[in-house]
């Protein structure tokens, strides 16, 4: 997993954006730089079978929101298993963000690194099976 | 500005920047009269913009405005593919609109055009239309908003009588597309998206593609509902001769179109439409009011939303325009919405507080919106049907709530002493509510 993606954080309204922007959207402010972890899940995507000139139909566009709440769009190879919710990593290549799906070694390690000291982890495992659990059944109304 | 981030309500000394006038009262503060404000929206607050601080409302001897503000004249072009030119076509409409008032020398012309630019090469379109219209000695000028502008034009000429400047203001809008090949007019019409997301090739489709699957997961629409509505809007589209599309189409039809950004299909989006509509607004007591506007914002970047679901821009304009006239989503008999994209009707409702959260997509299905049940929406076949020449279009759907109020929307004509109109521009980055009663 690659390094920290350049983002900019508002110094009153603690809201992170990624690319990094001189301004704050919400306050007449500057922003000041900040990095945050290439790992995030899908808030939504498409596949726009039309894409404008310059793009290759069919062109898979992703919205994933990566840890802090920063949230980009991201281009990626397929949708095809991809769900809202799934874990993706993300990689800018030539100032493109793409995003794939995490291994199930990558989310293994990402969970480790979540729950953080010993006493922590028995929680994090039993919020991650009924969070897991919630989602299956919250799916099954779609 | 050293004040910390303010919450909504909350009484800070600081004045935001330019938060005076009548902007102010469309943004998110709370304050003043709450129990005529509809549910306030969860999520929000996080990025809360400053408090304004100007005292408003009766109590601080402030109801908004001066002059209460009167539609005298309503018309428009039939929308769709027209061989007229854009000027032509304002013309008609406005044309229309002086003759239903009996009014032909307004004090000023409102002029909305989203593009014209880049879609006919003509500029200057408050000159050049009040020109053409034989009024080149009236002041004009020209409003943008993206795909609202139509409303925009309509505030300002609102404004301008009600703060008593004038005593009579034209409103046209139009834009002229068909002429031009399909991509050249999605690009056209995609610079009003972020331009770093635009770079990613998003479109107004994939934006809306991308909402939609969003709301079909976490409010539970489905295909069904949101296919549901084109099929209700055509069909009220087939009994307006101004519509676009007069023909009906099956809920197969529909949901078999093809895939234009999964899962939005051709036939849950609107047409590409040439046309133009008209208001004469004016400070003479006639058959419709203009009970109340409001304009809401959000962050031109999709990114930076908290809720892709639901529009705060929608639900920030109908606070306000609930707030200015006094009165709530409960006394709306027709509304008109901004289904630009089908599901977009399903989320604007609820943004409106016309139905309750979660309910639309019910509503619709069992009948409730079409013309003949509880709430008719959309009875002029919406954008979907009626068509979506950008400026017109809002201006286009107080034409309609007009015609419907006073009794003229022959072939559609309901019940309804009360209107509701809402326009999005852009990704729901300027939106618009307007409240119009009839006479008794």
């Amino acid at each position: 997993m690659a390094e920290t993606l350049a983002a900019s954080r508002c110094p009153r309204g603690r809201r992170l954006v990624v690319p990094p922007a001189s301004r704050c959207p919400d306050h007449p402010v500057r922003m000041a730089a900040a990095g945050v972890a290439p790992l995030g899940e899908v808030v939504s995507f498409t596949t726009l079978h039309s894409p404008p000139e310059g793009f290759r139909a069919p062109l898979h566009i992703a919205l994933v929101e990566l840890e802090g709440g920063a949230r980009l769009f991201c281009h990626g190879d397929e949708t095809e298993g991809v769900k809202i919710g799934s874990h993706v990593s993300v990689e800018a290549v030539d100032a493109i963000v793409y995003f794939s799906h995490m291994g199930f070694a990558d989310r293994a390690r990402l969970f480790w690194r979540r729950a953080g000291a010993r006493g922590e982890r028995r929680a994090s495992i039993g919020k991650s099976v009924v969070k897991g659990m919630w989602s299956r059944r919250s799916r099954g109304n779609d | 500005m050293g004040d910390e981030d303010s919450q909504p309500g909350e009484v800070t000394l600081a004045r935001p920047p330019g938060g005076v006038g009548p902007y102010a009262r469309t943004g998110t503060e709370l304050s003043g009269r709450a129990d005529r404000d509809p549910p306030s929206p969860a999520g929000r607050g996080a990025h809360a913009p400053h408090a304004n601080t100007l005292p408003r409302g009766p109590e601080a001897g402030w109801k908004g405005y001066v002059n209460d503000v009167w539609i005298g004249g309503a018309g428009m072009t039939r929308f769709g593919r027209r061989d007229e030119k854009l000027p032509d076509l304002m013309a008609e409409a406005a044309l229309a609109a002086m003759a239903d008032a009996g009014i032909d020398r307004p004090d000023a012309v409102v002029v909305a055009a989203m593009n014209p630019e880049e879609f006919t090469g003509e500029g200057n379109y408050g000159s050049l239309i009040a020109t053409r219209l034989g009024l080149s000695h009236v002041p004009a000028l020209r409003v943008e908003t993206a795909t609202s502008s139509g409303v925009a034009a309509v505030y300002m000429a609102f404004a301008a009588i009600a703060a008593g400047l004038h005593r009579s203001v034209l409103v046209v809008g139009g834009e002229k597309m068909t002429h031009l090949a399909t991509p050249r007019v999605s690009e056209i019409i995609g610079r009003s998206i972020d331009p770093h997301e635009k770079s990613y090739g998003t479109t107004m489709p994939a934006l809306a593609g991308l909402v939609t699957r969003a709301a079909m997961h976490r409010r539970g629409l489905t295909l069904r509902e949101i296919s549901q509505v084109a099929v209700k809007n055509h069909a009220h589209g087939a009994r307006n001769p101004y519509a676009h599309f007069r023909d009906p189409v099956t809920l197969e039809a529909v949901m078999e179109s093809r895939l234009v950004a999964d899962p939005l299909r051709l036939y849950h989006c609107c047409p590409i439409s040439d046309g133009g509509a008209a208001l004469l607004l004016t400070v003479e007591r006639r058959a419709v009011r203009i009970a109340g506007i409001g304009q809401g914002g959000d962050t031109l970047a999709v990114r930076y939303r908290r809720d892709l679901t639901s529009f705060r821009a929608t639900q920030a304009a109908a606070a306000a325009a609930y707030r200015m006239a006094g009165f709530g989503a409960e006394r709306v008999d027709v509304a008109e919405v901004h289904d630009a994209f089908t599901p977009f009707e399903l989320i604007s409702l609820e943004d409106t507080g016309l139905v309750p959260p979660g309910k639309a997509g019910r509503a619709t299905l069992d009948g409730e919106t079409a013309i003949g049940g509880r709430l008719p929406v959309n009875t002029s076949g919406g954008l979907k049907a009626r068509g979506h020449p950008l400026a017109a279009t809002g201006i286009s759907q107080l034409v309609e709530l007009c015609w419907q109020l006073t009794g003229r929307a022959e072939g559609r004509q309901v019940e309804a002493h009360v209107g509701l109109a809402q326009s999005i521009g852009g990704l729901a980055t300027n939106n618009w509510v307007t409240l119009l009663e009839g006479r008794r």
